[in-house]
């Protein structure tokens, strides 16, 4: 008897559970159709994809190449980090432009960069997008050189390649090999 | 007064129906459900930048996991605040807070100190609240889904 009232409300939750579903989905698709911004139903996400410019060429810039472009002075590099993760260790070339307080560091950027000068932008972690931002940014400010070094301070820092951290307050640098 | 009479009649049936647990397990995960659910509706594309960041899904279903799971959310909040469909509504409303519970976990155990996505898309609005936290809140969801399930399944109605 038991048996048979849960097995009842087994085959309800089922069909109740597809009437849901198809629900939410005959709506959700509909009111996303009807938005002014429509979101594919499919895109590409791979980082690659997402960093590229309207030129249709890549923003991402390979390991490798930052480390030549850092040692030969080639590029100004930007880390998108906040100040304090800055302190705790920077790629050694690197100045810091901290995505989330840009606008304090705009006469800053305009006076250290000139326009044609190579940018290479990094932040840490895979799911990172300050350093994305920033580039974008930089790009929509007329920057035309800019790459962006993906999960860039990790790879850097693994690599072995020369960091530098700020010791306290003082801000003195210590350059580490 | 009349509307806050009959509001409190419905009520009262509802408890005597269903008892007092089930109906104030019902009304708080229906309550959540519809507040998760409303962020993630109107910033579609923030929320598809979050279940990006799961490292999850494959790029494939990102956006379709933004456009349809907000949707479903709303609909099951309601259904369980109404008493519509309560069998599927709450079956689901469980399945989900085991597959949210589960990517959290997942992420925890691999490292990835991701924004969680739950109630909000923006992403400084949870930075300094860790996935532990999460973990321990969809901890408490689930319980209560679980037992909300088992005395709808296991009850004599």
């Amino acid at each position: 008897m038991k048996t048979d009232r849960i097995a009842r409300k087994t085959w309800r939750a089922i069909w109740q559970s597809g009437v849901i579903i198809i629900l939410s989905a005959v709506v959700g698709l509909l009111t996303n159709q009807g938005r002014s911004n429509t979101l594919p139903l499919v895109a590409e996400w791979s980082p690659e994809s997402k960093l590229t410019a309207d030129s249709m060429e890549s923003l991402v810039i390979s390991l490798e190449e930052a480390k030549t472009l850092c040692s030969d002075k080639g590029a100004v590099f930007l880390d998108a980090r906040s100040p304090e993760d800055y302190a705790q260790g920077h790629i050694r070339c690197a100045q810091n432009i901290p995505w989330q307080s840009f606008d304090e560091y705009l006469d800053r950027v305009f006076n250290m960069i000139p326009d044609d000068a190579w940018i290479v932008t990094y932040c840490d972690g895979e799911t990172c997008s300050l350093s994305e931002d920033l580039a974008k940014e930089l790009v929509s400010m007329g920057y035309e050189k800019v790459k962006v070094l993906l999960n860039g301070w990790t790879r850097w820092f693994e690599a072995g390649f020369p960091i530098e951290v700020v010791k306290n307050a003082s801000c003195e640098k210590h350059r580490i090999s | 007064m009349i509307m806050a009479e009959g509001q409190t009649g419905f009520l009262r049936m509802r408890w005597k129906q269903d008892g007092l647990f089930p109906l104030a397990a019902r009304l708080i995960l229906g309550a959540v459900f519809i507040y998760a659910s409303i962020d993630k509706i109107a910033h579609p594309e923030a929320f598809a930048k979050v279940v990006y960041n799961y490292q999850i899904l494959p790029d494939i279903l990102v956006n379709l996991t933004a456009i349809i799971p907000p949707w479903l959310e709303l609909i099951l909040g309601f259904f369980l605040i109404i008493g519509l469909f309560r069998e599927g509504s709450v079956g689901i409303v469980t399945a989900l807070l085991v597959v949210f519970l589960g990517a959290m976990i997942f992420n925890l155990v691999r490292g990835l100190d991701i924004h969680c996505g739950c109630f909000s898309t923006r992403q400084e609005a949870a930075s300094n609240i860790s996935m532990c936290l999460y973990v321990f809140r969809d901890g408490l969801f689930l319980l209560l889904g679980l037992c909300l399930l088992s005395s709808i399944f296991l009850g004599k109605q």
